[in-house]
């Protein structure tokens, strides 16, 4: 009888699938779930289609600081945190890129720490690890990951197959379901008050001109791709005790007005905002839960009065979710 | 770069591709090319000593070729002189040189040795052994010198075996060049299986006993005697694995491009003598050293005690290739010893087993003198592991002296699931090997299996060394043991 000359290729290639579909299973197995501490891309995408009216991006101190569920309760602006610890500039560009295949905001907060960061910080792994499979994880990759890390974040059980020890049934059918949205929206709660605290404002150090200036190049691109999409870039310092010096933040807001940004230095603004150090703070950078309720409250007006942000119309089904979620809250 | 580097799955796929599709010559240009670069990787000093020793041994076959009488003789004693003196000068030298000064020390003439630091390019042992088998054929007349630079610089150079072997024959690799077998389905996928598999036993067995090993090899004396005793088993277990798994994954990636390389290990801890275990261990190395030492120094032609003298000079130099310490030499000579009392003592253990009522192929026999030499073996790797003589002997001293058990099994290096991950791909070595031993090649069963079954299969074994095997943060790809020789 006589064989397709196809025949082998096409098993070679079915084999091949399979093999990548095995990876790839057992990738998102081991992998941990991820529902809070930044880079939460699973309930993100499970947000309904264009239903967010800001993006937050940043750093630890975004999703510390900013309860989307405190600012709806107060505008009915509906918004989401998808920020990563300690997170660049370059990995924030790439989560833009991304974040703007679902969501059509009408305003993308940037919060500005990053511009002070370094070019590598400690949790590449998670906040490039975590995105969504693509090209544009593939370019945080190859531009805003450490290259010793790169094998680990193209093939990701090179990091987590050790946890095979520890994988519960439930845990790996959590990681392999397809994630609904969750009622933190990006934020994470943090409890307690930094013991030191009254000894603050503890001031940070500059930057070499070097890292800013490419920090600078990113922040450029960032603003690019939201006049690119006509949303506009608001770059916020939020008012924390670990403060970056006053020549610095002059500096960002000046070359942030070049590259056509609006530019919000609330750093030593806490006590207008009615944000009390000893009561607040749950380590010199970050507002622990009664912080940011107090701060998300503060920024709802803020986005209301000053940006003119109005809430757009939502599904019943998404209104729902989003009051059940302030329920929860208030519990 | 090495089989188990993230880059060498983008490098070897690229490189086979490219194989097929290019004509004649250029097809051997390509694999040359790739084949050095594959060196160059390691470092551009790694590739020139490999493009030196290629050069020599070029030149010196055509001069063989054409010398006759004692000027042929001459020039081949220069030319294994300039080779094997290249070898001493980076691996043996600093050895050599401590060696004289604890000589000289102990005979009250102050000597101090100076600190060399030299580089060991990453695959001369093997390559070197190729050009000097090579160069003695010719000299021999067993085959002309080759006429085409390209085509020696790729037997010597073809990257599958060049940094651990197995170390090839001209006769049997240089018709491969030149005729290349065309692309086969069957050999893709026999290739890959074998490059699995060997994946499997350095990653899930190999490593994860070295976790073992190298805890109770670092303090034995804090460990009990059956610990040690185990650990010392574990390393035979370990060994056996690491460099059985790199010939797997030579063997496997040169099927895949349609060569066919030396089989360089069959199932050498089912040897009921160290004689026999070292016809199935390290193959290679070990029918060179046949071929090229111990027939010509005389081989078992010339008596008994000839045959025994020539025995140990050629397993010192085996221990002495290994590496440049005492502790290797020892491990040589202990193994060339185990075979000259084996043959003293032949018949006095006959008579023996047969007093016993021991019939000489009875099954019990046969797993009695299995399992001496499994143990004769595993003491001598004490030593090839020890990394010197007198830390070989503490820990012999740690396996006859002090408690049974001292610590418990979580302080071993593993813990209780990694020990269970170890014994069951452990058993399944054991069943494999045991099929290879009795049964032929269990691949051959494989093939026969329908599709589906062999695609579970071969997916599930992927799966197992993805989820199992000891890699990821951390963990060094070029670790491989022979690496180092």
């Amino acid at each position: 009888m006589r064989t397709s000359k196809w025949r082998e290729p096409i098993f070679a290639l079915l084999f091949l699938l399979l093999s990548v579909l095995l990876i790839g299973l057992l990738s998102l197995a081991l992998r941990p779930v991820r529902t809070d501490y930044g880079a939460v891309w699973g309930p993100y995408l499970a947000e309904p289609r264009d239903s967010l009216d800001y993006l937050y991006l940043g750093s630890s101190y975004a999703y510390c600081d900013v309860d989307p569920v405190v600012l709806y309760d107060r505008t009915g602006l509906t918004g989401y945190v998808l920020a990563g610890p300690e997170q660049t500039l370059s990995q924030t560009y790439w989560y833009l890129r991304e974040a703007l295949k679902t969501q059509d905001p009408a305003l993308v907060v940037l919060e500005g720490s990053a511009l002070a960061f370094q070019q590598y910080q400690s949790y590449t792994q998670v906040n490039v690890g975590y995105m969504p499979a693509g090209l544009n994880q593939l370019g945080a990759i190859f531009t805003a990951a450490e290259p010793e890390l790169r094998t680990g974040l193209l093939f990701p059980l090179y990091f987590y197959h050790g946890r095979w020890k520890e994988l519960t049934p439930s845990e790996a059918a959590a990681a392999l379901l397809p994630a609904g949205t969750d009622t933190l929206k990006g934020y994470t709660p943090v409890s307690g008050v930094f013991d030191q605290i009254a000894d603050g404002p503890f001031p940070r150090e500059g930057l070499p001109e070097d890292i800013y200036a490419e920090n600078l190049s990113w922040l450029a691109k960032i603003a690019g791709l939201c006049a690119q999409k006509d949303i506009p870039l608001a770059l916020v310092f939020h008012p924390t005790y670990s403060q970056l010096p006053a020549d610095f933040r002059a500096r960002a807001a000046a070359d942030a007005a070049c590259l056509d940004i609006s530019f919000f230095d609330w750093t030593e603004a806490g006590a207008d905002m009615g944000i009390v150090p000893t009561q607040h703070y749950y380590d010199p950078g970050h507002l622990n839960q009664e912080g940011a309720s107090v701060f998300s409250a503060w920024l709802g007006d803020f986005l209301t009065e000053e940006l003119d942000l109005v809430p757009r119309a939502q599904e019943p089904d998404n209104t729902a979710a989003w009051s059940q979620a302030v329920q929860n809250r208030r519990k | 770069m090495s089989f188990l580097s993230p880059g060498f799955f983008l490098f070897f796929p690229l490189v086979t591709l490219v194989w097929f599709l290019l004509p004649g010559t250029a097809r051997r240009l390509w694999l040359l090319c790739a084949s050095w670069w594959f060196l160059l990787c390691a470092g551009p000093e790694h590739l020139f000593s490999l493009i030196a020793a290629t050069t020599l041994t070029y030149c010196g076959a055509q001069l063989l070729d054409k010398a006759e009488g004692r000027r042929r003789k001459l020039a081949l004693a220069a030319l294994l002189t300039v080779l094997f003196g290249a070898l001493f000068l980076v691996k043996y030298l600093a050895f050599a040189l401590d060696l004289l000064e604890r000589v000289l020390t102990t005979t009250g003439l102050a000597f101090s040795s100076p600190a060399l630091d030299l580089l060991l390019p990453a695959g001369l042992s093997f390559y070197l052994f190729m050009a000097a088998g090579y160069l003695i054929d010719v000299y021999r007349r067993d085959r002309p010198a080759e006429e085409s630079y390209l085509d020696l610089a790729l037997f010597l150079s073809c990257f599958p075996y060049l940094l651990s072997g197995p170390i090839g024959r001209a006769g049997g690799l240089l018709p491969q060049f030149r005729r290349p077998a065309p692309f086969s389905w069957e050999q893709l996928r026999r290739g890959l299986l074998r490059f699995l598999w060997g994946a499997f036993k350095k990653l899930v067995i190999a490593d994860r006993l070295g976790l073992l090993v190298s805890t109770v090899y670092a303090a034995p004396e804090t460990f009990g005697r059956i610990q040690v005793v185990a650990a010392a088993l574990a390393f035979s277990i370990q060994i056996y694995c690491d460099f059985s798994a790199y010939s797997d994954m030579a063997l496997g990636c040169a099927q895949v491009m349609g060569l066919h390389l030396m089989e360089n290990f069959h199932t050498p801890y089912f040897s009921r003598s160290i004689g026999e275990f070292w016809r199935r261990w390290h193959i290679s190395l070990s029918s060179w050293f046949r071929d090229y030492l111990y027939i010509p120094l005389g081989g078992s032609r010339k008596g008994r005690r000839r045959k025994y003298l020539n025995l140990l000079i050629v397993f010192a130099v085996s221990g002495l290739w290994h590496g440049a310490a005492l502790s290797f030499v020892v491990w040589g000579l202990l193994n060339g010893l185990y075979q000259v009392v084996g043959g003293v003592t032949q018949r006095s253990r006959t008579r023996l087993r047969r007093r016993l009522g021991l019939a000489d192929d009875a099954p019990l026999t046969a797993l009695l003198q299995v399992g001496i030499t499994f143990l004769l073996s595993s003491a001598a790797w004490v030593f090839f592991k020890a990394g010197s003589f007198t830390h070989a002997l503490d820990i012999f001293r740690a396996m006859v002296t002090g408690p049974w058990l001292t610590r418990p099994l979580s302080a071993w290096g593993l813990d209780r699931a990694e020990v269970v991950v170890a014994a069951v791909a452990l058993i399944l070595l054991l069943g494999v090997d045991l099929y290879t031993a009795f049964r032929g090649s269990p691949r051959e069963k494989f093939r026969a299996l329908p599709r589906p079954i062999r695609w579970v299969l071969a997916l599930g074994l992927l799966a197992a060394v993805l989820l199992f095997g000891i890699y990821g943060t951390g963990y060094d790809p070029q670790d491989f043991i022979y690496f180092k020789f």
